[in-house]
């Protein structure tokens, strides 16, 4: 797992875990596009991925003595940052996304193949960028953890407290929820339906 | 080979697992097979395979540059704020020394002139006195756990701002504050009575301290200790060797007190003897000729008519009060009217501090002559101090608020954003602002309860005071736009305390915009508390979408080729 175009910057991670303070804003600016992209995506609003971000990064700090040098510095900083943005959605799904829980008990049918291929081809990546923010929170989590920063299986899993045999489950039931938005009506089920 | 000749398709499922690399070597294979002749799987699974490369494509495009306020390492601006703390905790010091001097000092100055001879506010509210050893008496589990729930809440609810270093102290703090309590604990023995009607006869004497529970309540006998009474009537015409504690209707003393009086009553005649101090909060106070207060009398009273004598300081906040009898210290009191007739005797200094000045009859024997001043009403100062006070209370209500946003940024959000759901606001705050100090009250009236009561009330007073920093962050909001940033808030926030200050200082009107302001605000911590009260819903597990003889694969499979 890495960020595009970063390679890891092994000397800076490991003056900015000594206290170095020009280090640690060094890896700042270096990672801090990435990981508010990734709250953009997860989070609901531009302005929570901006305190997600923020807050992250201050985690981070105080975290920065527990990373094992000897793993990727990315997967660990992916996994912080997902732990927290679904830390943040989880509560306040508890409290204001009640109705969302109805959607994920609908039983999920399988597509119509050359409907799904036709609805991919006309959709843009913009057009996806806004259906995504529309999901329900466990969805879009999913999605971002899988697709954004290449989360393993297991470690989606782990983020989102389920079995590591559901997460394709949560994501296959997310990519039928990003379906609906994008179609903007009914699920694509074999026959044409919707 | 052709669709037709497949015999049963693939789930979605383990198509999407296929290009996902998830299946093992053996599954995988039986895809790849199926595929090769089932058309429509082969164009499902190609659909899929496209579907994830949107998916990624769509995510990682860089479309929006990282804002501005991410742009620099926070580190910087937190720096750049440090200079504002130091000039808050100036104005907060100040704001602090404005409270004490104009509220605490005086009222401790003239409580200890009334007797209650205590130096700390705190120790003279809980420690001082019959309410004290009372309670002290009463320690049981049942206190203890009440106590350490409302530790356990403080823990928890400031949970996320504890290291270890501060639990440690705050553990240590909180046992040292037990042991306090604990430690001096005296043991006597204590009795309780609870009928329609309690009587002690007058042959009887009970050992220790009482608790009498009635409608009413009669001590003929001795009461050996300090007797606490609850109930409609009161009637002590017997002897208590202790403190008397009462709250009732009606309170009448004809017998011997050889302790303080600390009572709040509807009414409160006084025939008998009172050895040490009363305090009360009553409406009618009656002081008979022959009755005797031998040290001093602290009284908030609607009526008051002191026809016996008092043997030290009388402090009093009164609608209407009349002096027949003796005082043998000063006379210090506050209120509409006062009226001191010819047979009264005052042995001290004498000061009213009125709406009108003080009936002296020429024949009353005063050691000095009455000192009166006429009231002054806070609303109605306007001179350069008092807009300077302005700016320094406003300053330390802006301190105030700076650490509870950042202290609790979210939780402050949510009941900023409560606000402006002004229906639910307003009525719950009605409701909070009343109902809480009356519920704390009864627990505190309970014993048991004491420290619940207390800890109420202590929060319920400062949220008094979030409430306006709440309000305040609100109408920061409605002028300057919504934020959710917590500094962007705490901006916001200063700008509509400034404003609600400003609006409060209005004679007359800024007083009711200040209740509305305090209910309104009120309302929105207790939705906030509310809602964050709400259980919280454990993560479930969605259902397999489609049945047939796929199961949940391990994990670590992938595909072989």
């Amino acid at each position: 797992m890495s960020v595009p175009g970063i390679t890891e910057p092994k000397d800076l991670i490991v003056r900015a875990r000594a206290g170095d303070t020009q280090a640690w804003g060094d890896l700042y600016r270096e990672y801090a596009p990435a990981i508010f992209r990734f709250c953009r995506r997860a989070m609901p609003t531009r302005e929570d991925a901006e305190d997600a971000t923020m807050e992250i990064f201050m985690k981070l700090r105080d975290k920065l003595s527990q990373y094992d040098p000897s793993r990727s510095f990315t997967a660990w900083l992916y996994k912080v940052a997902a732990n927290h943005c679904w830390d943040l959605l989880r509560r306040r799904r508890a409290r204001h996304d009640k109705d969302m829980e109805d959607v994920e008990e609908l039983p999920l049918e399988t597509p119509e193949p050359n409907q799904l291929e036709k609805l991919i081809e006309e959709r843009s990546s913009d057009e996806v960028r806004k259906a995504l923010s529309t999901l329900g929170a466990r969805a879009r989590m999913a999605l971002v953890m899988r697709y954004y920063s290449d989360m393993s299986y297991d470690e989606i899993a782990d983020a989102l407290g389920v079995r590591r045999p559901f997460v394709g489950v949560v994501l296959l039931r997310a990519r039928h929820e990003l379906r609906q938005a994008l179609e903007g009506r009914g699920v694509l089920v074999a026959g044409g339906t919707q | 080979m052709s669709e037709q000749d497949t015999t049963r398709h693939c789930d979605e499922l383990t198509l999407m697992m296929y290009v996902e690399r998830q299946l093992d070597r053996e599954a995988a294979q039986e895809v790849s097979l199926h595929t090769q002749t089932c058309t429509r799987c082969l164009t499902l699974l190609r659909a899929l395979d496209r579907e994830s490369r949107l998916l990624t494509r769509s995510m990682l495009e860089q479309d929006e540059p990282l804002p501005a306020r991410l742009a620099e390492f926070h580190e910087q601006a937190k720096r750049s704020m440090r200079w504002i703390w130091g000039i808050f905790f100036g104005l907060a010091a100040l704001g602090v020394y404005a409270f004490y001097t104009e509220y605490i000092a005086g009222f401790q100055s003239q409580l200890e002139q009334a007797g209650f001879g205590s130096s700390n506010l705190l120790s003279l509210m809980v420690f001082q006195g019959a309410f004290y050893k009372g309670w002290l008496s009463m320690f049981t589990l049942v206190e203890f756990v009440a106590l350490a729930s409302v530790a356990a809440l403080g823990v928890f609810a400031i949970r996320k701002y504890l290291r270890r270093g501060t639990a440690l102290a705050v553990m240590f703090a909180s046992l040292g504050l037990f042991a306090a309590f604990v430690t001096p604990a005296p043991a006597s023995a204590a009795e309780f009575r609870k009928n329609d009607t309690v009587t002690v006869g007058k042959e009887e004497t009970v050992k220790g301290d009482l608790y009498a529970m009635g409608d009413h309540v009669r001590i003929e006998g001795t009461v050996d200790g300090d007797l606490f009474g609850f109930g409609e009537q009161v009637e002590i015409s017997g002897h208590v060797t202790g403190d008397l504690i009462c709250f009732c209707q009606s309170l009448r003393i004809s017998g011997q007190i050889d302790g303080n009086l600390r009572s709040m009553a509807n009414n409160i005649t006084l025939t008998g003897t009172i050895d040490r101090s009363a305090t009360t909060f009553t409406e009618l106070l009656t002081i008979e000729p022959n009755g005797k207060i031998g040290r001093n009398l602290t009284s908030f009273t609607k009526s008051l008519t002191l026809d016996g004598n008092l043997g030290r300081d009388l402090l009093t906040m009164i609608g209407k009060g009349t002096i027949n009898g003796t005082i043998g210290g000063s006379l210090n009191a506050k209120g509409e009217n006062l009226t001191i007739n010819s047979s009264a005797s005052i042995g001290g200094p004498a000061k009213f501090e009125g709406d009108n000045p003080a009936n002296v009859s020429s024949e009353a024997k005063l050691a000095s002559p009455l000192a009166y001043t006429k009231m002054e009403h806070k609303s109605h100062q306007r001179g350069p101090s008092f807009s300077v006070w302005t700016i320094i209370w406003a300053a330390a209500y802006v301190l105030f608020g700076l650490v509870l946003l950042s202290l609790l940024p979210s939780f402050s959000r949510e009941a900023s954003s409560n606000v402006e759901n002004v229906g639910a606001s307003f009525g719950l705050g009605v409701l909070v602002l009343f109902a809480v100090p009356i519920a704390a009250v009864i627990a505190c009236v309970t014993v048991v309860g004491l420290f619940v009561g207390l800890a109420t009330l202590f929060l319920w007073y400062g949220a008094l005071y979030f409430a306006q920093i709440i309000v305040g962050a609100t109408v920061g909001q409605w002028i300057l736009g919504r934020v959710s940033d917590t500094w962007a808030l705490i901006g916001r926030m200063v700008v509509g305390i400034i404003l609600l200050r400003v609006a409060m200082a209005v004679p007359f009107l800024g007083i009711w915009i200040k209740f509305a302001v305090i209910v309104w605000g009120m309302g929105a911590l207790s939705l906030a508390v509310y809602r964050r009260m709400q259980p919280t819903i454990a993560p479930n597990i969605p259902p397999v979408p489609l049945p047939g003889p796929t199961s949940p694969l391990p994990s670590n499979t992938t595909v072989g080729s």
